[in-house]
């Protein structure tokens, strides 16, 4: 059975909190919207390379270059429909 | 002093692949990773027995074919220590007094032997033959023993600045009179450490690395050693004097573990304090030997940095598009690159730059030069922010 | 140069200062951990995640000095290994993902000289910033950094410090090579014991020196070292540190010394005592801190509150007592593996 969009981006939140050792801050506390290298969560360039071994190692994504990873690494929502419409 | 890298195994070897503006870097044919099908190195075009028996004809201390647990980064160092120590002419006496310092530097040092510490670390199995020599100063603690050092013995690790800090404290023991000689340098080799690191953070290029270029996409990692003797004025009245060390400065930029500030502070302090430390204004430097790793934050900061220190941009190339970025061991043999441009009044072509960054009106030296050569300037800008430059004046 | 402030994270209650309340804490394993603090509550969540162990020790001692004191000139420091643990999980990574799509974190964190900048980054400091990794000799090497520094007058005020984490991976290889004792041993009878080996410790001690201050804690006077010497070198090197400060063997009224319960490292320490030193007072410290590449810092961080007339924890160190005398002078000597020994000197 597929997983839905809402789950989906539950599990991403949680693999973002896991990589990213984000500390006091629960994969709910993630908005869908909020930008992911904005202040709030205060990630920054090294952050969006983790985020490129998450896609891989958890969907089987591929981003080549750091420049391709900003397109898709904006907030959840943009993720998680990156991911739908490339999951092998 | 003394040098081995992607383009040769001593000084004058390099000399002339820097004339002929002849790269080292290609497909490694010794280093054993998934990478060397895809990636271009700086590889040192020789294997580890080839580098031993290389050691053995070189030197009368010792065989290092019978040396348990030697790693390759020993072996280069063993080289270029053993080369820059001839041509300084200095004696097993002159080598044990307490008188004579060994500062060294390495990134990768032992770990170079990457499987074997997996399988140590992890406890899999009986130790393996290198399990005393992961340390990152082991490779120091080889040479000291070889060579019966006694005195001050150091190693830094300040990532890719680490062996122009070597010469910068090497400088100041004498200076303060703790020392009279000093061996400064660093060595590092090729490592599955290093290269999946620099992969990991998508700095690594797949052609070989194009500094200052518009197109750049990277660093192309290389291996090697270098090591110079310092003196003071009182042990080498009787010597070649090859270059004098005038300046130097440190800086950290305080701003990201692995990446320059956009303001280039750490480059900038750095220079600013050679300059000062030099007592030298800032259009008397003839050349810099730029830290030009080829990534595309480093050369646009390096460029930032050069336009605000000085008025006119000097004649500027840089070596790793020969040798690759030796980590450690760049600031070293960068040095000596520059101590070669000096002697021989010449600059020599900064290679694969075909689009310059053309921000500031300038480019790299294109095309081997003859200049008459008074002061000349090294950098190199390691992780953690540590940015360090040298200043190299004709004795 | 002189020390103005100085904090330390170590097997015991250093951080609070407990301990110069002569408040001990016992250890009982092969390794002697060290007892952190809530790093959460000073350093930022955004950096502390992405730290390692010694990198959140080296921090957490220095983040507090940095803060206190933000004229600092320069950031020297000593570690032998640095994160060793993101290093080899790391190079776990490289080795169970077959050199595949690799996080960067744990190979940034692992360069040793982390800590130096990651406290320059935080103190926004652009000074001079550099870190020594010469083994059982890193710290003693940073020592002589600030010393030149002082001397060069290119500083008024710098951060000093030797950290050292211990990670499963580093005891692995350390064992392996023989280090530790295979049998448990008491913190009490480590020093005593006849076998080989000793335990394994960790810790961050950090300093401020300064050029000429009002009130301080303790002068350090100077540094010396020697690798593979023979006995007669090692003589040889002490003398040259006595006589480059002016000083006769009697003016050092107490020797910090680096026993560790090993069989095969005593003869040293022994040797120092009974022929080159032997009217001092003889203090340990590695059954307070266990034994690590840099840990002759934790033995200056003892030195200086000793000679601040703090020593409530004094019983817990001495070992051998040949005179009444204050303490004045404090030499440090330390030596890891028979190879690399350093000299500290100390004065009040």
């Amino acid at each position: 059975m597929s997983q839905t969009k809402e789950e989906l981006k539950l599990e991403l939140k949680k693999h973002i909190v896991e990589y990213l050792n984000l500390l006091d801050i629960k994969p709910e506390d993630i908005k869908d919207d909020e930008p992911l290298f904005g202040p709030d969560l205060g990630l920054d360039s090294i952050d969006s390379v983790e985020m490129i071994v998450l896609l891989d190692r958890e969907y089987g994504i591929k981003i080549n270059n750091p420049t391709e990873g900003r397109q898709i690494l904006v907030d959840v929502n943009t993720i998680v429909d990156y991911i739908e419409a490339n999951k092998k | 002093m003394g040098v081995i890298s992607a383009i040769g195994n001593d000084v004058s070897s390099s000399l002339s692949l820097l004339q002929a503006a002849k790269s080292g870097i290609g497909k490694a044919k010794h280093f054993n990773s998934k990478y060397t099908s895809s990636l271009n190195f700086g590889e040192v075009d020789m294997s580890n027995e080839a580098l031993s028996a290389l050691v053995a004809q070189r030197t009368e201390h010792g065989n290092p074919a019978s040396e348990s647990g030697l790693s390759r980064t020993t072996l280069l160092a063993y080289l270029a220590f053993q080369e820059a120590i001839n041509q300084a002419k200095l004696t097993s006496v002159d080598l044990m007094s307490m008188d004579t310092g060994f500062i060294s530097s390495s990134t990768v040092g032992g770990m170079s032997n990457t499987d074997e510490l997996y399988a140590d670390a992890n406890m899999k199995g009986e130790p393996s033959e290198f399990v005393t020599s992961y340390g990152g100063g082991e490779h120091t603690l080889r040479v000291i023993k070889k060579y019966g050092i006694k005195g001050f013995t150091s190693t830094i690790n300040t990532a890719c600045s680490s062996s122009a800090n070597a010469i910068m404290l090497g400088s100041r023991l004498i200076k303060a009179g703790r020392a009279k000689r000093v061996i400064v340098g660093g060595a590092d080799s090729l490592a599955k450490y290093t290269v999946n690191g620099f992969n990991a953070l998508m700095i690594l290029s797949e052609n070989p690395c194009k500094p200052f270029d518009t197109t750049r996409d990277g660093l192309t990692l290389g291996e090697g050693a270098g090591y110079l003797v310092l003196e003071g004025e009182s042990t080498c009245k009787d010597k070649i004097k090859l270059a004098e060390v005038a300046g130097y400065g440190n800086s950290n930029d305080a701003f990201h573990p692995s990446a320059t500030s956009d303001e280039a502070f750490g480059p900038r302090l750095a220079m600013q304090r050679a300059l000062a430390s030099s007592g030298l204004q800032s259009t008397e430097i003839d050349y810099i030997n730029a830290h030009g790793t080829g990534t595309p934050n480093n050369d646009v900061t390096e460029m930032f940095a050069f336009n605000e220190t000085f008025d006119s941009i000097p004649p500027y190339n840089s070596t790793k598009s020969y040798t690759g970025h030796t980590l450690a061991a760049a600031g070293s043999i960068e040095a000596i690159f520059s101590i070669l441009s000096l002697r021989n009044n010449e600059l020599y072509a900064s290679l694969n730059c075909a689009s310059p960054i053309s921000d500031y009106g300038t480019r790299p030296i294109d095309k081997k030069t003859a200049k008459e050569l008074k002061h000349v300037m090294s950098n190199s800008f390691g992780f953690g922010g540590n940015c360090t430059s040298i200043i190299l004046s004709k004795s | 140069m002189y020390i103005t402030d100085l904090k330390a994270i170590s097997p015991q209650l250093t951080y609070d200062n407990e301990l110069l309340e002569g408040k001990k804490t016992t250890h009982e394993d092969q390794v002697y951990n060290v007892i952190e603090p809530d790093y959460m509550e000073f350093i930022p969540k955004g950096l502390l995640r992405r730290m390692g162990r010694a990198i959140r020790m080296g921090v957490g001692a220095g983040l507090p000095l940095v803060k206190a004191h933000s004229d600092i000139d320069a950031v020297v420091i000593g570690t032998a290994n640095g994160g060793l643990e993101d290093c080899i999980k790391f190079l776990n990574q490289i080795v169970e993902y077959d050199e595949g799509v690799l996080t960067p974190t744990n190979f940034v964190q692992s360069t040793p000289n982390a800590v130096a900048g990651q406290l320059a980054l935080m103190g926004q400091n652009r000074g001079y910033n550099t870190t020594y990794t010469n083994g059982g000799l890193a710290f003693e090497n940073a020592v002589l950094d600030a010393w030149l520094l002082f001397r060069e007058n290119a500083v008024d005020k710098l951060l000093l410090g030797g950290i050292e984490e211990i990670s499963d991976y580093n005891y692995n290889i350390d064992s392996l090579a023989g280090h530790y004792k295979n049998e448990i041993v008491n913190d009490e009878d480590l020093l005593s014991s006849t076998t080989k080996g000793t335990v394994c410790g960790e810790g961050a001690s950090l300093f401020v020196l300064e050029k000429a201050p009002a009130e301080y804690y303790a002068k350090i006077e100077d540094v010396e070292q020697i690798t593979y010497p023979t006995e007669l070198e090692f003589d040889d090197c002490l003398e040259l540190l006595l006589s480059r400060n002016n000083l006769q063997v009697d003016d050092i009224d107490t020797i910090m010394l680096g026993y560790n319960g090993d069989s095969r490292h005593t003869p040293w320490y022994t040797h120092l005592e009974e022929h080159l030193i032997p009217n001092a007072n003889v203090l340990s410290f590695k059954n307070l801190s266990g034994d690590y590449r840099t840990c002759s810092a934790f033995a200056t961080w003892l030195s200086a509150h000793l000679l601040n007339g703090e020593k409530a924890f004094l019983p817990h160190i001495e070992l051998r007592k040949k005179h009444e005398k204050e303490i004045s002078r404090i030499l440090i000597y330390n030596h890891f593996d028979e190879v690399r020994h350093g000299f500290i000197l100390l004065s009040k």
